[in-house]
């Protein structure tokens, strides 16, 4: 339950030095891509000539490749046995168990489901390694966010980790008190209230002063707001985005040619 | 003209029968330092959050008379106007985190950014905040990996950097040890000098009975008393009305039972007591 | 009615919704942990929906599937099933439907009903019926019976979301009811939560009692399906 609150990772790079926005792009249009694209094998080449000398540009790969074995192997694995087994597609049966087969079709759409997603999740990881939170949001509020979006997720992303903190304190409490978490299915079920009512009731009575807290600071000031950080935004940031944004469209464009 | 003016405010929150202020009548002139000082549920934090404004823009309720800071209504004016002239820090530093920031620089940033402020300013206004308050050395930890005493610094300066023309603060000090409390005193004393007006709710006695220019005491939503803090904070009313007092204040008048203190005056702080000690 | 939608998002409801949404992950998490058959990851989505509104409600379950998205990149295509629970969580509110108990099992209806039709053509293009999810177990099982991809995703949704969403209703409604009055008043709809008849601690007892049957009647449904 102890995820990391953020997963970037200060260095200096090529990938860090880029506009947030141009990061953004570049990881939405590699999902993009990979899913729109005609071709069987293009996630597969994305995901290896793509995202993997990406994260050595960006100074990230051994932070990438870490989180590829944590995080997006078992997802990718997981969607992959799911649609090998369940998917009731193609005739060539490889393996069969109860009414469950495995064939030659599903196989080989499963491993293209599976990479879809592990490069969907390292796109995106790649881009939470080399870009900071209050960075992005700085730079979307200054191109029109409005600010009240920043608050929120900056917020969700510090409340999160500290309302983790304090279920495992609950569960842990709850349980050397005798509450039930492993037993039969009713007292389990009957566990959920006593769990869950301290967390929600004393995080929901905070809000009314830290409502307070941030309008005495001008939250709802009518003012343009200004930013401490300045994001940079150079040409080279709006001719990549142009050009990611020419290469998604070209395979939509192919897609509907080719069906 | 007082730069803050009570006339006859009675409140009411929502959903409640009886007034929590009944009839407060103060007058503050501009770079005073007033202490309000009362036992709980004396309507304290809510006259701070009328001076403040957000009784009623926020708690909505009923209020009646007026309340004038710095020549302007509050019930004519909006609660955005009206905190870009007033402060708040209150007692729970945990809440006053924004939670929209990373760092303690960002955070006192925060307020600067939201009343647009230009970049080129707000790095040297923090900075300058930042050493008023001797927190530099936190500038770049997370706020939420504070101590509630370093928290508490860290609310009084996102609100100090704001530059309010009345500062209301609700028990900063609750979390501090004794040194820093010392110092917040020192720093808000500073900004009284400065012209910056301050109001505080406090029972710490002894700072009070250094620092502050007059005492409120407040009790049921009432003035009871209201004067300079030596006179005051040691009157006979004041423990007998259950209010908190200090404790060299109170074994002076032990003493002065016993016949063992001498002067006329009974002692706030410990340099009073000392002296009256001295045979 | 922009103006209208704008009066919902005080301070107020700004910072109830990184609450919401960090509820929302917390509850889901304890109750993979209970491993109980139910998700229950949108409770604070609907109360958000209550007292502040469709649109807030909206926002906070989009945002929700996006941040958890981070943790948990199988949630991201998801999110408008979410965002969708949110709007129609507010909009059952605002026509009064989160007043006393049987009319917010209406509601958990009503908003499982929407997920089922939202959740289908995401599940059915993006992974080809079979999702991540336990429940596709089901949809594996009714495709092998020679049911199409449609109905056979449609059935799993409608035999697994009222199960979950009426309950994430009725513990919605339970934690309105169970804060003071003063603090619901704050938040831009405190008149959605007016319980109607009877007392506050009669009905939340019915609804507890109610939540722990329905999840004992979903879990036994589940079982018969999947034995």
């Amino acid at each position: 339950m102890h995820e990391r609150l953020s997963y970037y990772v200060k260095r200096d790079s090529a990938l860090h030095r880029l506009n947030p926005l141009t990061k953004i792009i570049l990881a939405l249009s590699i999902v993009l891509v990979s899913i729109v694209s005609p071709w069987y094998w293009t996630a597969h080449i994305l995901l290896l000539l793509v995202i993997v000398p990406l994260s050595f540009a960006g100074r990230v790969s051994r932070e990438y490749f870490t989180s590829a074995i944590r995080l997006i192997l078992p997802a990718a694995g997981f969607i992959f046995l799911m649609q090998a087994f369940f998917q009731p597609i193609g005739n060539t049966v490889i393996f069969k168990y109860l009414f469950l087969d495995v064939t030659q079709e599903s196989l080989s759409f499963a491993f293209r489901i599976s990479t879809r997603i592990a490069v969907m999740i390292s796109a995106f990881t790649l881009f939470l390694l080399t870009t900071h939170p209050s960075e992005l949001m700085s730079d979307l509020t200054r191109r029109g966010l409005p600010p009240q979006f920043a608050y929120v997720i900056i917020s969700t992303l510090q409340i999160l980790p500290q309302m983790q903190a304090k279920a495992q304190t609950i569960i842990a409490a709850q349980r050397s008190r005798g509450l039930d978490t492993e037993s039969t299915f009713f007292k389990r079920a009957g566990s959920v209230v006593p769990l869950v009512g301290p967390l929600v009731f004393g995080s929901l009575v905070e809000v009314e002063e830290r409502a307070i807290a941030i309008e005495a600071r001008g939250f709802t000031s009518k003012s343009i707001k200004t930013s401490l950080h300045e994001i940079p935004d150079s040409l080279s940031d709006k001719i990549i985005r142009w050009v990611l944004i020419l290469l998604v469209l070209l395979s939509i464009a192919l897609k509907i040619w080719l069906s | 003209m007082a730069f803050i003016n009570l006339q006859n405010v009675t409140y009411k929150y929502p959903l409640t029968k009886t007034p929590v202020l009944q009839n407060i009548n103060l007058q503050v002139n501009e770079g005073e330092f007033i202490a309000v000082v009362g036992p709980n549920g004396a309507g304290k934090s809510t006259l701070c959050y009328t001076l403040a404004g957000f009784v009623p823009h926020f708690f909505k309720g009923e209020i009646s008379g007026s309340v004038e800071v710095a020549g302007r209504e509050s019930s004519k004016s909006t609660l955005d106007e009206w905190v870009r002239n007033v402060g708040l820090a209150f007692q729970n530093p945990f809440n006053q985190i924004s939670g929209a920031k990373y760092t303690v620089f960002e955070e006192i940033a925060f307020g600067l950014e939201n009343n647009g402020v230009p970049r080129e300013e707000i790095k040297p206004r923090v900075e300058e905040a930042l050493s008023l308050t001797d927190i530099s050395d936190l500038a770049d930890r997370s706020p939420y990996s504070l101590s509630g005493g370093q928290q508490q610094r860290v609310a009084l300066t996102s609100i100090l950097v704001m530059r309010p023309k009345l500062l209301v603060l609700d028990e900063p000090t609750s979390q501090m040890d004794p040194i820093g409390t010392r110092e917040v005193f020192g720093v808000v004393r500073k900004m009284a000098e400065g012209g910056m007006t301050v109001v505080m709710v406090e029972h710490k006695m002894e700072w009070i009975a250094q620092f502050a220019d007059r005492v409120i005491a407040l009790q049921d939503g009432k003035i009871l008393l209201e004067g300079k803090p030596n006179e005051l904070l040691t009157s006979d009313l004041l423990s007998e009305n259950g209010f908190g007092i200090s404790r060299y204040t109170s074994t002076a008048r032990e003493a002065k039972k016993q016949g063992l203190w001498k002067s006329e005056k009974l002692p706030v702080t410990l340099d009073e007591a000392a002296e009256g000690f001295k045979p | 009615m922009f103006d209208k939608i704008k009066k919902d998002f005080t301070t107020m409801t700004w910072v109830l919704i990184p609450v919401a949404i960090a509820i929302n992950i917390a509850i889901g998490q304890i109750v993979v942990l209970l491993k109980l058959p139910v998700f229950l990851d949108s409770i604070g989505t609907v109360l958000v929906g209550i007292i502040c509104g469709p649109w807030a409600g909206a926002l906070t379950g989009a945002l929700a599937n996006t941040i958890w998205g981070l943790f948990n990149p199988d949630s991201l295509p998801w999110w408008p099933v979410a965002f969708f629970i949110g709007l129609v969580a507010g909009l059952c509110a605002n026509a009064g439907l989160f007043k006393n108990w049987w009319k917010v099992i209406l509601s958990g209806f009503l908003i499982a009903l929407t997920a089922a039709i939202v959740s289908t053509p995401i599940s059915v293009y993006l992974y080809g019926g079979i999702t991540a999810s336990g429940s596709s177990f089901i949809t594996a099982y009714l495709l092998q019976t020679g049911q199409g991809i449609w109905s056979a995703v449609v059935s799993t949704s409608f035999l697994t979301e009222p199960v979950d969403k009426i309950t994430t209703a009725m513990l919605a409604f339970a934690i309105v009811q169970g804060l003071s009055k003063r603090l619901v008043a704050r938040f831009p709809r405190p008149e959605n939560a007016e319980v109607e008849e009877g007392t506050n601690r009669t009905q939340l007892i019915i609804a507890l009692v109610v939540v722990v049957v329905v999840i004992a009647l979903g879990f036994l449904v589940r079982n018969m399906l999947a034995g």
